[in-house]
């Protein structure tokens, strides 16, 4: 039979990028330094209704912020997205190579790839980029977070990775990046202690993402913090069983709001 | 023997009869616009037969199933492949026709000592930058077509030939699904059963036109044997992928008229 996925059909047709799976770039060392801008904060959690997802919006090379904007929360079906961290340029290769392979099998096989099977994806492309990631210029961390409609896995789940592609699922909470570490024990601590985050509402636990973004961008320079005079807001998605959906830059303003703080 | 250039014609013109042959009993395939995009409509003994390639383009064919999946899968493939190497927006019906599919069944059919692709096709696109490019229809042997209204695979050219004025007579682009549903139905139904008369006549004298009986037989008979199958692409749906196999819900009012 032949091949029924797209990355063997790229290598096939010898078109898959050369970041994934090529020779590694022969470079002495650590590559270049300040090349690649990996600072980030990502933060997904589950509530009551689903999963939300958030990124600040900083991109940063060594102690340069080079852009304010960036998105690093990506859709990449009408029921799973991906959230980055790591080298960009194949951080949104792999997002991409990810959307278009999903895709293609469902037109191609008629069904949608099963959950293993977009994790065991997604891993592949994770162990292609291997020799990137070895060199310091390339390694991408993500999370990918789903929604399943059906079946024995009904419901949302967080996974994450390591740079060799493989996939953990974690239960309440995940965050990724380099602001994630000052979060992470506030996390924790709330979820066991205050209300578990699996019994709170959305306003309830958007509200508790957003102080934890700006928590993290007041210690982690890497880490972009809410600007309103620039109308800079973090990214934040809900994954639910009704799909996926932005929450909406006048939503966060208003709950910028009532937590009372000035960006 | 066939480096003699008459031999070579006539191995070609073997094929054509070959061809002719074996497509000859197909159930028509019916593309039409209408007001929200595009509607395609056939009959299926069971598996089906209409598809998606990519956000707004569909697939269907009549022929042998395994040289149908074969071309339906190399076209999927062209898409996604161009879609990831420049952008969903450069995927357009011409390129994967007249550069991707077109080339494909025509080297296989001038492949005298291989099998042709025993397939018709047809495709459609929703809104092309030229309206007239919404459809496009492949012969067997890689000669292809395009039209902006309405297009037609069958086994026979008169059943295609009846279908395709059966459509242009009532032809309405601004039509509601449920009208543009009974007009695909009834031209599927004209096809049907000329290509049975084709079957039945050899002579070449003009066959009759086709009674409402004739249609309603034609398609309670597809009804009996598996189903009749559309699909549309909906430029309404909200989200990227525009294609929809209609329910059977759907097609219930286009139906009642022949049950």
């Amino acid at each position: 039979m032949e091949s029924t996925d797209f990355l063997s059909l790229l290598k096939e047709r010898g078109q898959l990028p050369s970041v994934h799976g090529a020779e590694a770039l022969k470079t002495e060392g650590s590559g270049p330094a300040g090349m690649h801008t990996e600072g980030t904060t990502i933060l997904a959690l589950r509530y009551r209704d689903g999963v939300l997802v958030a990124g600040d919006r900083r991109a940063t090379a060594g102690n340069v912020v080079v852009y304010d904007r960036a998105a690093k929360v990506l859709s990449v079906d009408d029921r799973s997205v991906l959230a980055l961290s790591g080298s960009p340029a194949n951080a949104y290769e792999i997002a991409r190579l990810l959307e278009i392979s999903f895709q293609h099998y469902r037109r191609t096989q008629l069904q949608e790839l099963s959950l293993d099977g977009r994790l065991r994806t997604l891993s592949r492309l994770l162990k292609d980029n291997l020799p990137m990631a070895m060199q310091g210029i390339g390694a991408v961390v993500p999370i990918y977070i789903t929604h399943e409609h059906t079946g024995p896995q009904a419901g949302g789940h967080i996974y994450f990775y390591d740079v060799l592609g493989a996939n953990f699922e974690t239960v309440d909470f995940c965050t990724t990046g380099s602001g994630s570490p000052i979060i992470r024990g506030a996390l924790y601590f709330l979820n066991r202690w205050e209300r578990p985050f699996a019994e709170r509402d959305e306003a309830d636990a958007l509200r508790l993402v957003l102080q934890m973004l700006e928590t993290a961008a007041e210690f982690d320079t890497a880490t972009g913090g809410f600007r309103s005079t620039a109308a800079i807001y973090p990214q934040v998605m809900r994954v639910t069983g009704d799909g996926i959906t932005d929450i909406s830059d006048a939503d966060l303003a208003m709950h910028y709001d009532s937590l009372q703080v000035r960006g | 023997m066939l480096d003699e250039p008459y031999r070579w014609v006539e191995a070609i013109r073997n094929r054509r009869e070959y061809l002719a042959d074996q497509l000859e009993g197909a159930s028509p395939v019916v593309a039409v616009s209408y007001a929200d995009g595009v509607l395609l409509l056939t009959s299926t003994p069971g598996p089906r037969k209409l598809f998606e390639v990519y956000n707004q383009v569909a697939f269907a064919g009549v022929g042998h199933p395994a040289d149908i999946e074969k071309l339906r899968k190399a076209i999927i493939d062209i898409a996604h492949v161009e879609s990831f190497n420049l952008s969903a927006s450069d995927v357009s019906l011409q390129r994967l026709v007249a550069f991707g599919l077109g080339p494909v069944i025509k080297a296989a059919f001038d492949e005298i000592f291989r099998s042709p692709h025993i397939a018709r096709v047809v495709v459609a696109e929703l809104d092309p930058s030229d309206p007239l490019e919404t459809f496009y229809t492949i012969d067997a042997d890689g000669s292809f077509a395009s039209s902006a209204d309405a297009a037609v695979v069958s086994g026979t050219m008169d059943s295609a030939d009846a279908i395709v004025q059966h459509l242009l007579s009532g032809n309405d682009r601004t039509a509601s699904l449920d009208a543009a549903l009974l007009r695909a139905l009834e031209a599927w139904a004209v096809g049907r059963v000329r290509g049975e008369q084709d079957d039945a006549n050899e002579t070449e004298q003009e066959p009759d036109a086709v009674t409402d009986e004739q249609m309603i037989a034609a398609v309670r008979a597809a009804l009996e044997a598996g189903r009749i199958e559309a699909a549309v692409l909906d430029r309404t749906l909200p989200a990227k992928t525009k294609f929809r196999l209609l329910s059977e819900s759907d097609l219930e009012g286009a139906l009642a008229r022949f049950r």
